[in-house]
């Protein structure tokens, strides 16, 4: 699709840039661990018992929060997509938000709960409380995964099925079967995101593989087997998510389309009152509660602690949304530079791996991530890069690139190709065919991806906190530093005022939003 | 005249069309007429120059237009029209935008004029500003035709434009292009599954299956035709 419409050297260009900004590092500081510093057998004698124990463990957690997220997601998916439940629109929008913050953001809440309630935090401070964090704020990802797969059902094959058998044989013999893809593509990117998160084990003082990635690189400085450390995360994450490549490299659920599904939906009033029901406790758990627990913590001693977080975050706020606005059009511009070149037909073979390369990068930790850029950029030549805020946006496009490039690809995957040929026979240029016939299409898209680009740099801890050059003023980065030795109440003032922050972006947002896909959305043609 | 002689093309490993050659004669209406996957619509995008023949040559007004391999004049410079089977109405312009799109580097003055002309002859005046989705099936129709002959075509390529609409629709359209024929000094290659339809519109017939040619003649020559493919083709 789109082909002919621009010449291949501009994706061409961006895909060299991606190579050599991005993933030239990650393969540089991997490559290193097995032959700089020594030998390689001096090096891997470094993974000792310890290391592959701690390994395991990481992996069991990440495994028990694929588990609950997906069995939990799917569970919304189906109330969402295949019941008549009241105030749909409302849940669908609601219960995404853990997932648009950053994950400490509930840690802070719920440790504050347990103080408040228990006068003790043992319990949320360790691996249940990472297990249960980590799956309030994942299980809206496998929400949207299975949701997606759910809506995508033709109605036909349920009734033909209702026809001769009863609804529960329907569901378990047919529309699970169905969505299989997602629920194991759910349950991969969940694991991948769980083992390769840091902040909330971080932040409850839990032990796992990316926190003695970070000991090792930032307090000890064995830069050694912090990297190889690193290349054994990135061999589990990379082996699991080609495991499921197609789906997961698909993504058909990052997808932003107006239609209407056909998609069956039942309405028995005790499967409405049941998913009603879950859906509520859940939008309680994982947003209501954590907010009114921060907001009671903010506030307990007044509006001192919430004025004094204001003034400590103000000179931030400037800086990260200028950092998050740049990351996000640069994301934006590879996203659609890689969704165009994969929708070329005839293209070179030497760009066919940009797609799979943006893959591969969004599957790796995001603290190895900048881990690898550090390594490399701190050398003479490239220094200028270590140094500014250059770092921080490449790591940003490294993250973020896969999700833009996949709203861009399945838009433009949308488009009939023959309202290309049709310009092509009217001897339409291939610039006004841009212009005028692609972008005005893909605007709603182009712009969600840009939403979501920008939230999730705004919120971006983990590679951030890596790379951020000595001095510069970063939100995630400030709160997270001075939250390690403030007094509760200020930790939670500053952690509602991110909270809030991000709701205040993600309502703008939706406010703008409105006017773009009422102008430019054409789902009833 | 459009003539295609001794064309190979194929769709990654399956063959459409071997060593498949046609003419077909100015200012009429030659249908090519066929069960799904015989090759038609291929046929049709190889003289609009949307595909390019593997080998063979593609021919119009006497000069070579593809040939084994190359494209040698682009689609926009065969001055030919092409009605999409889905219309490809593109569904962020209006009606007028639509049809004046092909237009761009003519002046404002030219383009209104040439549009309203279109938009006078089917009847479509008071729809100029409405958007393709505000539309009925036979107005998308009637505007993706606009938007082919606005650009004074000498070749206009139907794609089974019929294919999804209603039995009283269609005799409307159908109508709508005997009228045209009439009225335009035109040569229409038009592409169907329905013998009926071809009947009704066509002054030359020409049937596929599998990638050849069973037979070609005239309405009457078509309905007398002793092939046996064609016999029971007509019969369904």
């Amino acid at each position: 699709m789109g082909r002919k419409l621009i010449k291949h050297p501009v994706s061409t260009g961006i895909y060299l840039l991606f190579i050599l900004l991005i993933v030239v590092p990650v393969v540089y500081t991997v490559g290193s661990a097995f032959i700089s510093d020594g030998s390689l057998g001096k090096n891997i004698r470094l993974l000792d018992k310890e290391t592959f124990l701690l390994l395991g463990k990481s992996i069991l957690i990440a495994l028990i929060i694929a588990l609950l997220s997906t069995l939990s997601g799917t569970v919304l998916g189906f109330s969402l997509y295949k019941t008549r439940v009241k105030f749909q629109g409302f849940f669908k929008v609601a219960l995404l938000i853990p997932l648009f913050v950053s994950p400490y953001i509930p840690a802070v809440a719920w440790k504050d709960l347990f103080f408040t309630v228990f006068h003790t935090t043992n319990f949320i401070s360790s691996n249940t409380g990472v297990i249960f964090v980590l799956t309030t704020v994942f299980t809206p990802l496998s929400m949207l995964i299975t949701g997606s797969a759910f809506a995508a059902i033709d109605t036909r094959l349920e009734e033909s099925g209702l026809m001769i058998t009863k609804f529960g044989n329907v569901i378990v013999k047919i529309v699970l079967p169905l969505i299989k893809p997602a629920v194991l593509s759910s349950f991969i990117l969940v694991f991948i995101f769980s083992i390769s998160e840091f902040s909330v084990p971080a932040f409850f003082g839990v032990r796992v593989f990316t926190t003695e990635i970070f000991t090792q690189f930032s307090a000890f400085y064995n830069h050694s087997l912090a990297i190889l450390q690193s290349a054994l995360l990135i061999l589990v994450c990379v082996i699991l998510l080609l495991s499921e490549k197609k789906y997961i490299a698909d993504a058909p659920f990052l997808s932003v389309s107006s239609k209407g599904t056909s998609s069956k939906r039942y309405g028995k009033p005790v499967i409405n009152k049941l998913s009603f029901l879950f859906l509520s406790v859940w939008l309680f758990i994982s947003v209501i509660l954590p907010l009114i627990v921060l907001l009671m913590q903010s506030f307990k001693d007044g509006t001192a602690s919430i004025v004094k977080a204001f003034e400590l975050l103000l000179p931030t706020f400037g800086s990260s949304a200028g950092l998050a606005f740049a990351g996000a059009v640069l994301i934006v511009i590879v996203g659609f530079a890689a969704a165009y070149n994969s929708t070329i037909k005839n293209k070179k073979e030497t760009i066919k791996s940009f797609d799979p390369l943006l893959l591969i990068v969004f599957a790796i930790p995001s603290t190895i991530l900048g881990i690898s850029l550090i390594k490399f950029y701190n050398h003479p030549g490239v220094d200028f890069i270590y140094s500014s805020f250059a770092i921080i946006l490449i790591g940003y496009v490294g993250k973020f690139s896969f999700i833009s490039a996949k709203l861009v690809e399945n838009a433009i995957k949308q488009i009939p190709f023959s309202l290309f040929e049709a310009a092509q026979i009217e001897g339409i240029s291939s610039s006004v065919g841009l212009r005028k016939i692609l972008f005005p299409l893909i605007a709603p898209a182009l712009f969600a991806a840009f939403i979501i680009a920008f939230i999730f740099s705004m919120s971006e801890l983990g590679t951030t906190i890596m790379v951020y050059p000595p001095g510069s003023d970063i939100l995630p980065i400030k709160v997270y530093t001075i939250m390690a030795n403030a007094p509760q109440s200020l930790t939670s003032s500053m952690t509602l005022i991110v909270f809030l922050l991000t709701l205040l972006f993600i309502s703008g947002f939706y406010f703008i939003a409105k006017p773009v896909v009422k102008n430019y959305g054409y789902a009833n043609d | 005249m459009i003539e295609l002689q001794n064309i190979d093309h194929s769709y990654g490993n399956k063959s459409v069309l071997e060593n498949f050659s046609l003419k077909i004669g100015s200012n009429g209406l030659t249908c090519l007429l066929g069960s799904s996957g015989c090759g038609k619509t291929t046929v049709l995008r190889l003289i609009a120059g949307l595909e390019i023949p593997k080998s063979g040559k593609v021919i119009i007004e006497n000069k070579i237009v593809s040939e084994n391999g190359k494209i040698i004049v682009p689609p926009h410079k065969r001055n030919t029209g092409f009605i999409f089977q889905d219309l490809a109405l593109w569904p962020h312009f209006t009606v007028y935008r639509n049809i004046a799109f092909g237009l761009i580097e003519q002046k404002e003055k030219d383009v209104k004029q040439s549009v309203y002309k279109m938009l006078e002859f089917f009847g479509l005046q008071s729809l100029a500003g409405k958007y393709p989705h505000q539309l009925s099936g036979g107005q998308k129709q009637l505007v993706a035709i606009s938007r082919s002959l606005v650009l004074n075509p000498t070749v206009l390529l139907m794609d089974e434009p019929l294919a999804n609409i209603d039995v009283k629709l269609k005799r409307k359209i159908l109508d709508h292009i005997i009228e045209l024929k009439r009225n335009f000094n035109i040569t229409i290659v038009y592409v169907t599954h329905d013998h009926r339809e071809a009947f009704a519109i066509a002054d030359n017939i020409v049937i596929m299956n599998e990638g050849k040619i069973e037979d070609a003649g005239t309405v009457e020559q078509i309905k007398r035709s002793g092939n046996q493919y064609v016999k029971y083709f007509l019969e369904y």
